[in-house]
């Protein structure tokens, strides 16, 4: 309650106001409290308790009255903060005094608190409102007393007891004082003073101001709802940072709530008609001005059934207080949806069964609220992400709404508007198909999501982004996403990092796996050269003969020419192996690549004595992948095999390969061995790096090639046969983009 | 639908193929010149291709096998006064069929030729009674004189 006083006075200061701590505003600011001077007059003699029961009280003017309280709720709802000072210019009126006002407590003289040590004066009316800003004492001052007595109290000439109030000139010959409550609690007075003897205050004077103080006080509690709400959003501003900027916007709505008119205000009958309302009541229910004098808006009949007996109390409670207490509950609309409301009202005084009510549309607060447990969402999302920016968008009005973190994300200023176009400024070029494809789908569809985009930032550098998306519907049942956008860039570039670690890796198990390979591979290259030292000599002699033979020069030099080619294809092979490139996607035709890396190996396989037997499938599409990667792998399962069977004698050491394709838009090549197998136990042991059976490997040909497989989206896996041996084999998409 | 191959049968089974240097031509010659057999086992096509001309060229007759079984199997071991034998083939390698001839008393001079490089091998060769060791590629003048070796050896 202390809090939201405090909060509420801010809200109440009047435009122009003089604050408390301007000094000079008034005589009463200096600090005379606490010490009684010698000769002051004792409290009863200031007071004229007697006299006043005993005036003749005038008739209660009830026009008079109801235009004075009509003055507070349009105050009320027109300009909430001007209502203290309508509140004093009412009593003015309607006590047909000289000056009135208000005086709330105030702690530390700047804003008010029940256990304040200061009465501030916030509005004053007529003579004295020069005084405005000003103040006295908790304990020794006329508002003082009225606490203290928690009564009425009328004061003559009270400069006699409280010198300082001498000051405040013109003098009052009398002033009334009637104690102002906030939600049962007295925090203040309102009072009328009379400089003259034109008039003497009486009974009635007591009753009306009273009166509207009460309706005053109900106002005060129906704002202090909203303050409330404020109050709890402050709490959450310091706890969460999230939290703090969707406060920024609720109390702008609040504000806004405030300001704008708002507060349906209407006149009623107990029995349920409703005989005068304003437009912004009209409008919270949807009915027409029309509907209205025709007398078909009845406030029974807006009332839902489960809100009736809430009704009963509330007028029972009128009956007995002549008001009552602001609550919340539902109206029907014109077209049946219900419209969540608060409702404080009051009685016409003497009418005896007419009043009048203000009624605010709270769909505004409930939304507020509603953003409340948004933002608990985004909160939550945020803990589990880390560090990272949050949007709202509204789908059908195209309202983007961004948390702080994400304006600095994209390196925007704080508070631009955020459009679509402002997005697509920043959304690195190759990305904006994809961006402008998940845009179309989220607008279309209401389904969570999560898509990874680049931006460009004028720096040119490039960030990564992985974002992820909630769909929600809001009240109205239109489409919402909340989303939280998280900075991967750092992780994306240590994933490359570790990327080009494996590619190095891959390059040493490559040049290992090939320089283990170097004898056969000069073996290999040695047959050629062979051919054609044997073959370009012999045709030097077969010219050289005293009969040339020109027919067998012919038919060497042709083989000549035939193995040179056959060592330079050779050589091209090797080269192509041997040289580390960046990764290149290109079609590949899988049984080519087969054959190429047989060529390669065969007189390896011939040396560990091995037969291969070759079964290509020969409608195998083209797969897009890097062909030396591939190629590596199918040496390294080749050689795998082959090393396998090094120990085999007692059956033919064969090795069959076999390409086909596979289901789903994927081709296969397995190489089976006739060898030793492998422990079942171990079957993922093959897999990992530096795990080995072989007295001289490294154990990372099987655990690279299974890095190449994935990262062609493939798959690398071992089996046992139902005979002798194992058979290693990949299967990868083809036609499909490398991740 | 499904190319099955079996590269090693095909190799073994082109040596059989008419041609120069084939097996039927390498006989024939034998037989009309009475110049000195030498027989040459290598299980490389294109050796078989091109070293038997080489070996004519310089005077000899030449007959070429893919594989020691082939040679084992012909008839024309005991004519062979020089085996060209390289050391690695599938199958029985170039000094199992040294071995296997000792074993059969049948003492054919022998030039093991070999793609593996390493004077290790050459004197590892030579120990065990071989005439020559020649490493490929090899001039055609290193192999007139280690043929001319054999046969004086012999």
């Amino acid at each position: 309650m202390t809090g939201q006083l405090e909060r509420l006075f801010g809200l109440f200061v009047p435009r122009g106001g003089v604050s408390l701590s301007d000094p000079g505003a008034s005589i009463i600011d200096r600090p005379v409290e606490r010490s009684i001077p010698d000769g002051s007059a004792p409290l009863r003699a200031i007071l004229c308790e007697e006299d006043f029961r005993q005036r003749p009280s005038r008739p209660p003017d009830h026009e008079r009255e109801n235009q004075a309280l009509v003055k507070l709720v349009s105050a009320l709802a027109d300009s909430p903060g001007t209502i203290l000072q309508t509140l004093a210019d009412t009593i003015l009126e309607v006590t047909d005094s000289d000056s009135a006002g208000l005086s709330l407590l105030t702690k530390d003289c700047k804003t008010p608190h029940v256990d304040g040590q200061r009465f501030y004066w916030p509005a004053i009316a007529g003579k004295w409102s020069p005084h405005i800003g000003g103040g006295t004492p908790r304990d020794f001052g006329p508002c003082g007393d009225v606490l203290d007595c928690n009564a009425t109290l009328l004061f003559t000439h009270w400069e006699r007891r409280y010198p300082y109030l001498s000051r405040a000139t013109p003098l009052a010959e009398e002033g009334l004082l009637v104690p102002f409550y906030v939600a049962g609690k007295a925090v203040g007075t309102i009072w009328a003073i009379m400089h003259s003897d034109r008039r003497r205050f009486d009974a009635e004077d007591d009753r009306v101001m009273a009166s509207l103080g009460k309706f005053a006080s109900s106002a005060y509690q129906a704002l202090m709802h909203i303050e409330d709400l404020k109050f709890q959003m402050a709490e959450r501003e310091k706890a969460e940072a999230e939290v703090r900027e969707l406060a920024c916007g609720l109390e702008a709505r609040i504000r806004r709530l405030v300001a704008a008119n708002v507060v349906g205000i209407v006149t009623f009958t107990l029995e349920g008609a409703i005989i005068e309302a304003n437009d912004a009541f009209l409008k919270m229910v949807r009915y027409s001005r029309e509907d209205l004098t025709s007398g078909r808006v009845r406030w029974k009949d807006l009332t839902p059934a489960e809100w009736r007996e809430r009704d009963e109390r509330a007028i029972a409670n009128l009956r007995a207080t002549g008001t009552f207490q602001p609550y919340e509950k539902e109206y029907f609309r014109k077209d049946g949806s219900r419209v969540p409301i608060l409702l404080g009202g009051t009685f016409f005084e003497g009418s005896g069964n007419e009043g009048v009510a203000f009624i605010l549309d709270l769909s505004l607060q409930k939304r507020a609220e509603e953003e409340l447990r948004r933002s608990e969402a985004f909160l939550a999302e945020g803990q589990r992400l880390g560090q990272m920016g949050s949007f709202s968008w509204r789908v059908a009005q195209d309202e983007i709404t961004w948390s702080e973190q994400l304006y600095r994300i994209y390196e925007l200023e704080t508070g631009v508007p955020v459009t679509s176009e402002l997005i697509r400024t920043r959304v690195h070029p190759d990305d904006l198909t994809l961006y402008e494809k998940m845009i179309g789908q989220a607008r279309n569809g209401s389904h969570d999501f999560e898509w990874q985009y680049r931006l460009l930032m004028p720096d040119h550098s490039i960030k990564y982004l992985q974002a992820v998306a909630h769909a929600t519907r809001d009240q109205t049942g239109e489409l919402e996403y909340i989303a939280v956008v998280q900075d991967v860039t750092a992780r994306h570039l240590s994933e490359e990092a570790v990327d080009k670690a494996r590619t190095d890796l891959a390059h040493v198990a490559r040049v290992m796996s090939l320089g283990s390979l170097t004898a056969s591979i000069a073996h290999e290259l040695n047959q050629p050269l062979f051919g054609i030292v044997a073959n370009a000599s012999t045709c030097q002699r077969m010219l050289a003969a005293e009969s040339p033979n020109i027919e067998g020069a012919l038919a060497t030099a042709r083989r000549t020419i035939r193995d040179a080619n056959r060592a330079s294809e050779m050589i091209r092979r090797l080269r192509a192996l041997y040289t580390r490139k960046e990764i290149t996607i290109e079609p590949v035709n899988l049984n080519e690549a087969v054959e190429e890396v047989i060529a390669l190996s065969l007189s390896g396989l011939q040396r560990n004595q091995v037969a291969v037997r070759t079964e290509l499938a020969e409608d195998l599409p083209l797969i897009a992948c890097d062909r030396v990667q591939l190629q590596q792998v199918i040496l390294n399962l080749l050689r795998n095999g082959s090393d396998a069977m090094s120990a085999v004698d007692d059956r033919p050491r064969h090795l069959v390969i076999r390409t086909k394709r596979d289901e789903g838009d994927r081709v296969r090549l397995s190489v089976k061995d006739a060898g030793a197998g492998f422990d079942p136990q171990a079957a993922e042991k093959l897999f990992e790096s530096f795990y080995t059976t072989k007295k001289d490997g490294m154990g990372i040909g099987l655990s690279v090639s299974r890095s190449i497989i994935e990262s062609h989206r493939g798959r690398l896996w071992a089996e046992l046969n139902d005979g002798p041996g194992a058979t290693f084999s990949f299967s990868i998409p083809f036609g499909q983009e490398r991740t | 639908m499904i190319r099955v191959e079996n590269r090693f049968q095909k190799s073994a089974g082109a040596a059989q193929l008419g041609g120069p240097g084939s097996l039927a031509e390498a006989q024939y010659g034998t037989k009309l010149t009475g110049r000195p057999l030498v027989s040459i086992v290598d299980d490389d096509e294109s050796v078989r291709e091109s070293l038997p001309d080489l070996v004519r060229e310089l005077g000899f007759t030449a007959q070429a096998f893919a594989s020691a079984g082939e040679f084992l199997a012909s008839d024309s071991a005991s004519e062979t006064e020089c085996l060209i034998l390289d050391i690695m083939m599938p199958g029985m390698s170039g000094p199992e069929l040294q071995e296997e001839l000792k074993r059969r008393r049948q003492h054919i001079p022998i030039v093991f030729i070999t793609a593996q490089t390493g004077e290790n091998l050459r004197r590892q060769m030579l120990a065990k009674g071989a005439v020559e060791c020649l490493i490929k590629p090899f001039s055609d003048e290193a192999l007139l004189d280690a043929l001319n070796l054999a046969l004086r050896t012999n």
